[in-house]
């Protein structure tokens, strides 16, 4: 849990400081409004793959994030295809800094990956516990 | 492969319906299960006293041949179901391995009768058992054959066969796990580790020991490099002699029968279960939002 604290507070100091957009005509072509974030060489807001220990976390992982990845449009701020070499991404614009309180929206991105991991971390648990319970009673049988 | 339930549901009841019909009744009914077991029940007023009963099943067959004759032993454990109620016919229907004459006239109307023809419904499973049953009874014999040490391929479906190995004091089956998914490779694989954990613990001292193994076991080697192409390891269990005396044989051949089964719906009923709580937790995620 340490670990993940430390990680997770560095996140959000990290985004502190990152989600500074404004809504800014382009420079170049009149009328035109472009994400200069992407545009740019500064990245979008991304995520560090989630800690993955073992092959059936590993799956749990692709198969949520992937899950909650194809049900984008419900969290707004989350990219339906993450950025490559990633497992899920974030594009916050400057429309949702204007929409949403700041502060929150870190929390919730903080919030999210921590319930994430709690997330895998149970399924996994419980994952095993029915391995378990169907390998008690079927070797239940034979005595 | 085998299935949990013993007694075909569909056969069980149709026989039922016979049994309890009031007057005679005209039956000529055919039963398909699995894609490959077909049962054909015949009754006809004009001879109200007796029901045909037709059975073809794939059998559980040595070596790469599919087998469909059926054995004097396996004959023999038919006739041991219900001796009173039912006489086997040679020949038996074309296209079908076996023809029984069922005489209803004999099951009381009572509570055995349920019993009775429960266990006529249980027919295929009765073939089915009757080769491992045969194999599995010899555990503790002391006679050395050429076949000790020799793995015994034992096919149902082609694409599910298991090894029998018989040792000095034991028989190993083999179950070679093979999967057409990554995920189920991972889920199958996390339930053979839990299998091994348990089976080595205090409590199931007595069941039969169980190893799984990411590559062949040692009592494979030779075997065609086709049965030994997996991609999720092997499960082995050790049968002994207490394992199969008595009423135990028919529980441990039929628990050694469904072990694929057994796994391919945890699989499955597992992928559900990781599916189900998915959605749960997304609906829960984005109530987080608004709140923004």
């Amino acid at each position: 849990a340490n670990p993940l604290r430390l990680y997770l507070t560095c996140i959000r100091n990290t985004l502190e400081a990152a989600m500074c957009l404004q809504n800014f005509p382009c420079q170049e072509v009149e009328r035109h409004n472009k994400p200069e974030v992407e545009l740019k060489t500064s990245p979008e807001l991304l995520l560090n793959p989630v800690k993955q220990a073992d092959e059936l976390e590993n799956i749990l992982t692709k198969k949520f994030l992937r899950f909650l990845s194809m049900r984008a449009e419900a969290f707004q701020v989350l990219r339906r295809k993450p950025v490559q070499g990633y497992d899920i991404s974030f594009l916050i614009t400057n429309y949702h800094c204007e929409e949403m309180q700041k502060h929150k929206l870190i929390d919730f991105i903080v919030q999210f990956m921590e319930d994430i991991d709690k997330e895998i971390s149970e399924l996994k648990l419980s994952v095993n516990t029915r391995g378990r319970i169907v390998a008690t009673e079927f070797l239940k049988q034979f005595i | 492969m085998a299935c949990f339930e013993r007694a075909s549901p569909a056969l069980k009841e149709i026989l039922l319906k016979i049994h309890r019909a009031e007057k005679p009744m005209e039956v000529d009914h055919n039963i398909h299960e699995f894609g490959s077991v077909n049962y054909h029940v015949q009754c006809s007023a004009s001879e109200p006293l007796y029901t045909y009963l037709s059975i073809s099943t794939p059998l559980l067959s040595q070596g790469s041949q599919l087998s469909s004759e059926l054995q004097p032993h396996t004959l023999y454990m038919v006739k041991g179901i219900c001796p009173d109620v039912m006489e086997i016919i040679k020949p038996p229907k074309q296209g079908y391995q076996l023809t029984l004459k069922l005489n209803f006239a004999r099951i009381p109307h009572n509570k055995v009768s349920m019993k009775m023809i429960t266990d006529i419904s249980s027919i295929q499973a009765v073939i089915l058992s009757s080769q491992l049953k045969d194999l599995l009874r010899k555990v503790d014999s002391q006679e050395v054959s050429r076949e000790i040490y020799k793995p015994i391929k034992l096919i149902y479906h082609p694409r599910e066969p298991f090894f029998v190995i018989k040792q000095l004091r034991k028989i190993t089956a083999v179950f070679p796990m093979r999967f057409k998914e990554n995920t189920d490779v991972i889920i199958a694989t996390a339930f053979f580790q839990e299998l091994m954990d348990v089976g080595s613990s205090g409590t199931f001292a007595k069941a039969p020991h169980c190893i799984w193994s990411p590559i062949p076991p040692p009592e494979l080697r030779g075997e065609p490099i086709e049965d030994l192409s997996t991609n999720a390891g092997f499960v082995s269990f050790d049968i002994t002699s207490r394992h199969v005396e008595g009423k135990k044989l028919d529980k441990t051949v039929w628990n050694l029968l469904n072990f694929y089964t057994l796994v391919k719906y945890h699989v499955k009923s597992t992928r559900g279960y990781i599916q189900r709580r998915m959605r749960m937790r997304l609906e829960s995620l984005v109530q987080v939002l608004p709140e923004t």
